[in-house]
């Protein structure tokens, strides 16, 4: 660990957590404050919380030596993976915190909304740490009691509450299938600890392999609704389209990247002696996700619903480096999640900053004309939906190239075949899109959100595809890095 | 950065990207859209003079690549920013370069609206298009030929015709899923040739038979859409139709080109034995769309798409000399799309210039218009002849030169076809009359005739800026035809290099290398 000194005497333990620890504390501390800040500038509590996200970085950074840590006895890790992943989340929550301080103006309550993330956000970095089920359990809880409540922020909109009933009544079901699954693994190999979990399962005794095949299904089938994987998807596009914009464009982006983090995490510790059965089931799976993702988004008018399974179209594409396995797997991994934060949450941005008389525009038809009137957005736009759709030149292209070719080198060349067909019925979609933009006149004014930082965030993210997509070097060093140690 | 040319100059790399840099210049800087217009000219016109000494300082007498610039671009997939030329492919950079030219002259007062977008697409277009021919990294390759997708969805789609939504999308998604199997193909090989995505390497790595057989059908399905061949053709006519004129010019000049190109620097040399293989298949196509697509060229209403179809006709003359694996054949083929190039882009800025007077591409609208327009009808002539291969014309050096390959096909293309391919050289011929037919017939209906129409009454005859930019293709078309040594002299060596690659079986020594040093294959699951 590096050598942080405190002025007070600090457990050797609690420096790996320090990030979390200030998140936490800075978190609560935000909860008071925001009581005396008058409701016409709730804003601040925004600024206070893009704050708070800066010196859980800076900490972050300080911590990180690039070498592997346990602490509180082997329940939490800080390695090159966790920080990479950790700092994506962090750049996630920025970035979905600056869309919501324009959008959420108009709510009551608005001081919990901010700390809500931060909360969602320290679940998450819980998450990726976890070498451990109890803590993962403790993370992802945490991480999805959060969203449940943001995704049906908008208390007085019907759509709002619908999406956060159903999330929550099937992100229950979800965890309960998980921690049903657990007990199974509890029940042979006596132990909660990844690793050792793994050890004990390759030297399991074959007359348990029902109860471990059992567990097994049940984990993933757990893991899988975090993610949205196929046919765990159906709560996707409901929350998706019923949750607040930036909240929709926070959970398509950041608790993906904690999912499949301590989705690796498990398949590379506990589950490499069954490698054979997970890869089975996780290529059906994916096959499954990515026609389901691909072909709905097809039928979809509105545009939220429609990236809701553009972004299970992608869960599909990335379980391919998961399958893969190896380092170059969970590496392609690790590009295609930090490739779609930024074009994801771009698209959403520029959905945020689009109104139609006052309205966000949601509708497919409200792009109509979108490069007449603002050229700049409709080009910003335009680059993020090619780069959705993976044509070169911008980052969605090396973000396929990354996974595929991992799962080239693992032989999954049929499996790469298939997933690259469904990204030509995916690009039909977004090129869809910037047909509105391009091909079709304004029917009705539009009328801008003129948030300076809002519209930094969009040129950003859009510039971000482009030089990732021109010099995606650093990106892909840095995940390889990032990975090494892991499986 | 690594540099092995005789200019000691990245020529390569700012032949690729002046005009992006031209692009990024003029979207930041000029407003105005006759400055637009201007600055456009500019770029694309020193584009073209930078892309000159490319023909200037070529040396002739060697196939090695030349020009070569090498920069590392991703070393953890050792992927690199390879560029070189050879006889084969610098011809079409001179090609792409004096296009664009003529592409922004003939839009100067055909685009009104939007034209610094339109602008901007055909300089990133120039970018791609010339990449593609520079590339010899086959990740690079296929960085630009995907790309190229981008700038050629917005001009069909914002500047086309009323069909255009249609078209550009047909055109977007047939390509993007041609192209996929070769992604797939790319990295497969990439494992199997040592960690490697170098052209060269390929090209001299020993694929055994079933690696080949496999790769060049994922290859074929990339590039015979984009020839295209028949029956993968469909999205042509409709792009042709719907793009402007200018977009009809590059897909016609440039984009189809690149299919046939990558049967040349991809199938041929990286998997000879699999190439001979499938040429009864490839001259099967090759002759339907010889024979066949003439016929449907023929019916046609629409004068764009009837060039459109007689571009398939063309170009399936160019795949089949492809395919016959001799000196006279490939040559003819490579001749045939520099030729086509020019003739198919002046038949459709031909069309361009009566569509601006009277908006409509329909035969029967027109009829006499060389009672009004005499200029314009001598120099659709000239064009006309040239497409039906007229002795004189450069068509007609290519056509002779596929024929005579084809009567005399090498050994390694005969043993493969069932019947004499001195028969398919005579089904070939056909598309001589056939080709005389649609074309003449099309000139006839349009240009002679009583001038009874009213509408055709009025239309002006040609300007200076458009009389302008047909004279360099007159030349080149003219010139070609009659002397048309200087380019083949260009190409002789590395087409020879070419023949002895696609010649030259790879399973002898697939076989000792899979002997000598068993390679851990990949496991397909």
């Amino acid at each position: 660990m590096a050598n942080v000194t405190f002025p007070f005497p600090f457990p050797e333990h609690l420096s790996a957590l320090l990030p979390e620890i200030l998140v936490a504390v800075l978190a609560m501390a935000l909860l008071i404050v925001d009581l005396f800040v008058p409701k016409e500038r709730k804003a601040l509590t925004g600024y206070l919380s893009l704050a708070t996200i800066l010196v859980a970085g800076v900490a972050l950074m300080q911590v990180a030596d690039g070498t592997s840590v346990t602490a509180f006895y082997g329940f939490f890790t800080l390695d090159p993976f966790a920080v990479f992943s950790k700092l994506l989340i962090l750049a996630g929550t920025a970035i979905a915190i600056i869309m919501s301080l324009d959008y959420i103006r108009s709510e009551e309550n608005v001081g919990e909304y901010f700390v809500l993330m931060l909360f969602a956000m320290l679940g998450m970095m819980l998450l990726v740490s976890a070498n451990n089920f109890v803590t993962m359990y403790l993370g992802i809880e945490l991480m999805a009691l959060s969203i449940y409540v943001l995704v049906g922020y908008q208390r007085d909109t019907l759509r709002s509450n619908e999406a956060a009933l159903k999330y929550f009544i099937l992100g229950s079901l979800s965890s309960g299938m998980l921690l049903y699954g657990i007990t199974f693994f509890y029940g042979v190999t006596s132990s909660l600890d990844f690793k050792q979990i793994g050890e004990a399962l390759a030297a399991a005794p074959s007359s348990e392999h029902t109860a471990v095949l059992l567990g097994l299904v049940f984990i993933i089938a757990g893991l899988a609704f975090k993610v949205s994987m196929a046919p765990f998807h159906m709560w996707t596009p409901d929350a998706y389209e019923g949750a607040p914009t930036p909240i929709t464009a926070f959970m398509s982006a950041a608790p993906k990247v904690a999912g499949f983090v301590v989705f690796v995490r498990i398949v590379a510790d506990a589950l490499p002696a069954l490698e054979h059965e997970t890869v089975m089931i996780l290529s059906g799976m994916a096959v499954l996700t990515m026609a389901v993702g691909n072909l709905a988004a097809i039928a979809q008018r509105n545009i939220k619903r429609m990236l809701a399974y553009s972004t299970i179209g992608h869960v599909g594409f990335v379980t391919l480096g998961l399958i893969a396995g190896s380092g170059s797997g969970y590496a392609g991994m690790l590009v295609y999640l930090a490739i779609y934060l930024f074009m994801g949450m771009g698209a959403f941005a520029v959905i945020v900053l689009m109104r139609r008389e006052g309205i966000q525009g949601e509708l497919l038809d409200d792009f109509a004309g979108l490069a007449k009137v603002r050229p700049g957005y409709a080009l910003a736009m335009g680059l993020l939906l090619f780069s959705l759709a993976g044509i070169p030149f911008l980052g969605g292209f090396w973000a396929k190239y990354a996974v595929f070719i991992a799962a080239v080198q693992a032989g999954h060349v049929y499996l790469v075949i298939y997933a690259l067909l469904f990204s030509v019925v995916g690009a039909f979609y977004y090129i869809r899109v910037v047909k509105y933009m391009y091909f079709d006149e304004a029917r009705v004014p539009f009328d801008f959100s003129e948030n300076r930082l809002m519209q930094a965030t969009v040129a950003l993210t859009a510039m971000a595809v482009v030089v990732l997509g021109i010099y995606p070097d650093p990106l892909m060093e840095l995940c390889r890095q990032a990975v090494i140690g892991i499986g | 950065m690594e540099l092995h040319n005789v200019l000691d100059f990245p020529i390569l790399s700012l032949s690729i990207f002046l005009p992006t840099l031209g692009a990024l210049f003029i979207w930041l800087f000029v407003k105005g859209d006759e400055a637009v217009r201007w600055a456009s000219l500019a770029v694309s016109v020193a584009t073209f003079l930078v892309t000159l000494p490319l023909w200037i300082y070529f040396e002739t007498g060697t196939s090695h690549m030349q020009f070569e610039e090498f920069h590392r671009w991703i070393p953890a997939f050792n992927i690199n920013y390879q560029l070189g030329v050879d006889g084969i492919s610098m011809p079409f950079i001179l090609l792409t370069s004096l296009l664009t030219v003529i592409c922004i002259i003939s839009a100067w007062r055909c685009i009104t609206e939007r034209v610094k977008e339109y602008m901007l697409a055909f300089l990133v277009l120039e970018t791609t298009l010339i990449g593609v021919f520079c590339a010899l990294d086959a990740v690079l390759f296929y960085f630009f030929w995907e790309a190229m997708l981008i700038p050629m969805y917005l001009i069909i789609g914002v500047w086309g015709g009323k069909n255009r939504v249609y078209a550009t999308i047909k055109f977007f998604l047939y390509t993007l899923a041609g192209s996929v199997l070769m992604l797939v193909a790319l990295l497969a090989m990439y494992f199997k040739a040592g960690h490697t995505f170098s052209i060269l390497a390929f090209m001299d790595y020993p694929f055994d038979f079933t690696w080949q057989f496999w790769i060049w059908i994922a290859f074929f399905i990339a590039f015979a859409v984009k020839v295209p061949m028949w029956p993968v053709h469909t999205w042509l006519p409709d792009a042709h139709t719907e793009a402007p004129t200018a977009g009809s010019v590059i897909l016609a000049g440039i984009l189809l080109k690149m299919g046939a190109y990558g049967f040349l620097r991809f199938s041929l040399p990286m998997l000879p034995d699999a190439s001979q293989y499938f040429v009864p298949f490839v001259v099967v196509l090759s002759l339907i769309a010889v024979v066949y697509i003439s016929l449907v060229a023929m019916m046609q209403k629409d004068m764009k798409r009837l060039i459109a179809y007689s571009s398939i006709a063309h170009m399936g003359f160019v795949t089949l000399g492809t395919f016959m694996f001799t000196q006279q054949a490939v040559e003819g083929a490579l001749f045939g799309m520099i030729s086509h190039g020019f003739v198919a882009a002046a038949l459709f800025l031909c069309v361009g210039v009566l569509y601006d007077r009277l908006h409509t591409r329909e035969i029967a609208d027109y009829g006499g218009v060389v009672n009004v327009m005499p200029v314009f009808a001598a120099v659709m002539m000239v064009f006309c002849m040239a497409n039906v291969a007229l002795p004189g014309a450069s068509a007609f050096v290519a056509e002779i030169m596929v024929l005579i390959g084809t009567f005399n096909p090498s050994d390694a293309a005969q043993a493969h076809l069932a019947v004499s391919a001195k028969w398919v050289a005579i089904i070939a011929a056909t598309s001589v009359v056939l080709s005389a037919c649609y074309t003449l017939w099309m000139y006839k209906r349009v240009i002679f005739g009583d001038l009874t129409k009213d509408t055709v009454k009025g239309m002006p005859d040609m300007n200076m800026r458009e009389f302008g930019y047909f004279v360099p293709l007159i030349l080149l078309v003219v010139w070609l035809g009659v002397y048309p040594l200087p380019v083949l002299d260009v190409m002789h060596a590395s087409v020879a290099h070419l023949i002895e690659q696609a010649t030259t079986t790879k399973l002898d020594a697939a076989a000792a290398l899979a002997t000598a040093a068993p390679m851990q294959e990949l496991a397909v699951r």
